[in-house]
C-alpha cells in the first residue's frame, strides 16, 4: 500500500491501482501493442484470475515509486523511441493522478509483434 | 542545429503548376520530401508551441523534423528513379531516426507508404490512394488503443479524402491539394475529439506537423516559397502581447488589437504584407475559427487596420491604446509609481527597492531610477549600471539599501565613466533618510557626504519569520517564529509580529528618537499593522507614528526610528 497524508487522514493507494494506471497509459502509448507476463508462473496465475495488470510491477519506498513494465512492441518501430515515450507517459500519468513521485520506470521489451513484414 | 543545408534544386523537376501530374517517380519523390522537410523546418516552432502535454512529446515539431531529416539523409545522395525503392529507403531512414511519439508514428506512415509502393517504378493516382491507405493501416496497427484527435486521425482523414477525390481526378497535384485541405480540416477538428486540446485552446501538434509535411509538397509543386513565413501565427491561447509594450519606438502611436473571423481561411502572407504597410510590431493569433491581430500604427493610420479587416471578414472586438500616453505614464500604470521628471545635469539618485510601496515613496522623494531587488533578489552590477548609464547627467548617487547590494553598487561605480558615489545604505529607512538630503542641483560630492552622515541618524528595525531554528546572540529562535532585527542584528523572537515588534523597540534607544515609521510588507494585512501601531502608540505616547505600505517581500515590517 502506498500512502499520502492530508489534513483529515491518510490516503492509501494500492500497488494494483498504480499498476492499472501504468498499464492503461502504456496501451495508449504508440508502438506498444501489449503487455507480457514476466515469467511463466506469473502468466499462468494471471490467466487464472484475469488479472488486468499483467506485465507491471510496482515497488515502493518513502513515497517514491519504481515501476517495471514488460511490453510487446510493434515490429518496425524504433524500439528506443517507443520505450522512452512509454516510460515518460507512465511516469506522467501516475504522478499526475496520484500525486506520488515516480523514481524510475524500467521498460522490458519482451517481444515484438509482427503484423507486416516489409 | 539539426539541419544541414539542403539546396532545393530546380523546381521544374516535378512539374509546371498548370499542367496536371499523372505520375511521380523516385527522384520527384525525393524533391517532394525535401520540400516537406524545409517547410516543416520553417514551421517547427509553431508546431512546438502547440504542446499541451508536458510529456511524452515535449517538442513535437523538433521530433518530427529530426525524423524527417533522418529520412532525407538516407536518400540525399540517391539517384534511384524507382519510387518503390526510394520510398523504402525513406521509410528506413525515418524508422532509424524516429524521435518521440509523433516521430514513431510518422515513420510508420512512411513504412506503410513504402510497402504499398513495393518496387513500382512510378506512382499514379490509384497507387497513391493505395499507399495512403496502407500508411493509415500501418499507423493504426502500432497501438492498442488509438487516441483520436491526433496525427492518427489526420492520416486517416487524409487517406479517405484522397480516395474519394481519386474517383473524380487522376491528377496527382489535385490529389495532393485534397490531402492538404483534408489535413487542415482534420487538424482543426482535433480539439473536438481530444478534450485536453480544447481546454488548452490549441490543435494537435503531431497532426499539424503532418499537415506541414503535406503542405510543403503542395507548395513545392505550386512554386510557393518554402522559407519561414514572415509572420508567426500563434495559437490564440498562447498569444502574449505584454512584450510588445517594451520597445516602443517613433511612429508607434497607437496600439490596435482586433478580433475577427473570415469566411475564407486567411492567406497569411498577403495579410502580413498588407499589415506591414500600415504599421509595425505585428502579431497574428489563430484559434477556434477566429483570428486576433496586433499592430502599432501612427496616429493618422489609426483606422486603417479596421478598414482592412472589414474587407476580409467580420470583426468582433477592437481595442486601442494610445501608446504615447502609455510611454509617459508607463511606469505609473505598470509598476505602481511614477518617477519625477529628470532634468538634464541634475544629480541622479539610483535606489534599490524591494517593493512597490517603497518604490512609490522613493519616487516621491525624487530618485531618478529605481532598481527592483532586495534580500533574496539582489540586482546584478549590470542592472545597476544600466539604470543610470543612459541618464543625461554626469553625477550619480547609488543607494543600495541592502548590505548584500553594496558590493555590486561599488562595482558598478568602478565600471562607470560617470562621477558615481555609493552611499552605503544597508536598509530602506537609511535610504529614505539619505534621500531627504538630496538637492538635485547641489554639489554632488557634498550631498553624497551628507547622505552618508544621514545614515547614522536613523535606526532600522525589521520583523520577519525565522526560516530555521537557531540560537544567535543568545536569542533562541524556532523555525516559523517571528524575529526582530535592529540595524541588522537579531535581538528578539516572538510569537506574533506585535510581540516581536514591542520587544524589539525595547532594545532600541527610543529616547533619542521621536518618530516611528512602519513600512508593512506583502505578507501582512493592514488590519494587523493597525493593531501593532495601536499597541506602539500606547507604549510610546510621545512618539509620532506613521504607517506606509512598503510591499516588500519576506519582511512583515520595516521600521524606521528617527
Amino acid at each position: 500500500m502506498t500512502t499520502a497524508d492530508n489534513t483529515l487522514g491518510s490516503i492509501y493507494i494500492s500497488h494494483r491501482a498504480i499498476a492499472s494506471i501504468a498499464s492503461q497509459s502504456a496501451l495508449t502509448s504508440y508502438g506498444i501493442v501489449g503487455l507480457a507476463a514476466k515469467n511463466l508462473a506469473d502468466s499462468l496465475s494471471h490467466v487464472l484470475v484475469k488479472e488486468p495488470i499483467m506485465g507491471v510491477e510496482v515497488s515502493f519506498s518513502d513515497l517514491v515509486l519504481d515501476i517495471d513494465m514488460y511490453v510487446i512492441v510493434e515490429y518496425g518501430t524504433r524500439i528506443k523511441s517507443v520505450a522512452s515515450s512509454v516510460s515518460e507517459i507512465v511516469k506522467y500519468q501516475i504522478e499526475n493522478t496520484t500525486g506520488l513521485s515516480v523514481n524510475s520506470v524500467n521498460i522490458h521489451v519482451r517481444g515484438l509483434r509482427i503484423s507486416n513484414t516489409d | 542545429m539539426i539541419m544541414t543545408n539542403i539546396p532545393l534544386e530546380t523546381r521544374e523537376t516535378v512539374t509546371d503548376s498548370k499542367t496536371s501530374i499523372k505520375s511521380i517517380d523516385g527522384q520527384k519523390l525525393k524533391r517532394l520530401l525535401e520540400a516537406s522537410l524545409l517547410w516543416l523546418k520553417a514551421n517547427q516552432q509553431l508546431v512546438n508551441s502547440l504542446n499541451v502535454f508536458p510529456v511524452p512529446d515535449g517538442d513535437t515539431g523538433t521530433n518530427m523534423l529530426l525524423t524527417m531529416q533522418a529520412a532525407y539523409n538516407e536518400i540525399a545522395n540517391s539517384n534511384e528513379s524507382n519510387i518503390g525503392k526510394m520510398a523504402k529507403d525513406i521509410a528506413q531512414g525515418a524508422l532509424m531516426g524516429a524521435r518521440g511519439n509523433s516521430g514513431v508514428i510518422l515513420s510508420q506512415i512512411w513504412r506503410g507508404f513504402a510497402r504499398a509502393l513495393d518496387t513500382l517504378p512510378e506512382m499514379d493516382a490509384e497507387i497513391l490512394v493505395r499507399a495512403l491507405n496502407e500508411s493509415r493501416n500501418t499507423a493504426y496497427k502500432g497501438v492498442v488503443r488509438p487516441v483520436e484527435g491526433t496525427i492518427l486521425t489526420v492520416i486517416k482523414d487524409v487517406s479517405i479524402a484522397v480516395e474519394n477525390a481519386a474517383l473524380k481526378s487522376q491528377d496527382l497535384q489535385e490529389l495532393i491539394r485534397t490531402a492538404v485541405n483534408a489535413a487542415d480540416e482534420s487538424v482543426k477538428f482535433t480539439p473536438e475529439l481530444l478534450p485536453i486540446l480544447k481546454t488548452a485552446g490549441v490543435v494537435d501538434s503531431g497532426g499539424k506537423g503532418l499537415f506541414f509535411i503535406l503542405e510543403g509538397m503542395l507548395r513545392y509543386i505550386q512554386g510557393s516559397s518554402l522559407e519561414a513565413s514572415a509572420v508567426m501565427v500563434q495559437p490564440l491561447a498562447n498569444m502574449d502581447l505584454t512584450d510588445t509594450m517594451e520597445d516602443i519606438e517613433e511612429g508607434q502611436d497607437v496600439e490596435v488589437v482586433i478580433d475577427f473571423s473570415t469566411k475564407e481561411p486567411l492567406d497569411l502572407e498577403i495579410f502580413y504584407q498588407r499589415l506591414s504597410e500600415i504599421g509595425t510590431s505585428i502579431q497574428v493569433g489563430e484559434g477556434d475559427g477566429m483570428y486576433r491581430m496586433h499592430i502599432h500604427v501612427e496616429d493618422e493610420k489609426t483606422n486603417e487596420p479596421l478598414k482592412y479587416i472589414a474587407t476580409l471578414g467580420t470583426w468582433s472586438k477592437i481595442s486601442m491604446e494610445n501608446l504615447k500616453l502609455q510611454m509617459s505614464g508607463k511606469q505609473d500604470s505598470e509598476q505602481g509609481y511614477q518617477l519625477a521628471e529628470f532634468h538634464e545635469g541634475d544629480i541622479a539618485v539610483v535606489a534599490v527597492s524591494p517593493g512597490k510601496g517603497i518604490s512609490r515613496i522613493l519616487a516621491s522623494l525624487g530618485v531618478a531610477a529605481i532598481i527592483e531587488g532586495g534580500q533574496t533578489m539582489n540586482p546584478s552590477t549590470e542592472q545597476i549600471l544600466k539604470a543610470f548609464e543612459d541618464l543625461p547627467t554626469n553625477n550619480v548617487i547609488i543607494l543600495p539599501n541592502n548590505k548584500n547590494i553594496v558590493l555590486a553598487a561599488n562595482t558598478a561605480k568602478s565600471l562607470s565613466v560617470k562621477n558615481v558615489h555609493v552611499v552605503p545604505s544597508t536598509s530602506i529607512p537609511q535610504g529614505l533618510s539619505a534621500m531627504l538630503r538630496l538637492d538635485p542641483e547641489g554639489d554632488a560630492d557634498e550631498i553624497a557626504k551628507e547622505m552618508v552622515n544621514a545614515l547614522t541618524e536613523v535606526d532600522t528595525c525589521e520583523i520577519t519569520t525565522a526560516t530555521r531554528s537557531v540560537e544567535i546572540n543568545g536569542v533562541e529562535v524556532k523555525n516559523g517564529k517571528f524575529i526582530g532585527l535592529l540595524n541588522g542584528k537579531l535581538l528578539v523572537s516572538g510569537n506574533s509580529v506585535d510581540e516581536a515588534c514591542s520587544l524589539l523597540l525595547e532594545k532600541a534607544d527610543m529616547t533619542a528618537r521621536e518618530r516611528i515609521t512602519l513600512f508593512y510588507g506583502e505578507n501582512i494585512e493592514r488590519d494587523e499593522v493597525d493593531v501593532v501601531s495601536q499597541h506602539l502608540s500606547e507604549l510610546y505616547p510621545d512618539h509620532e507614528i506613521e504607517i506606509h505600505e512598503g510591499g516588500q517581500p519576506h519582511y512583515h515590517l520595516i521600521i524606521s526610528l528617527e
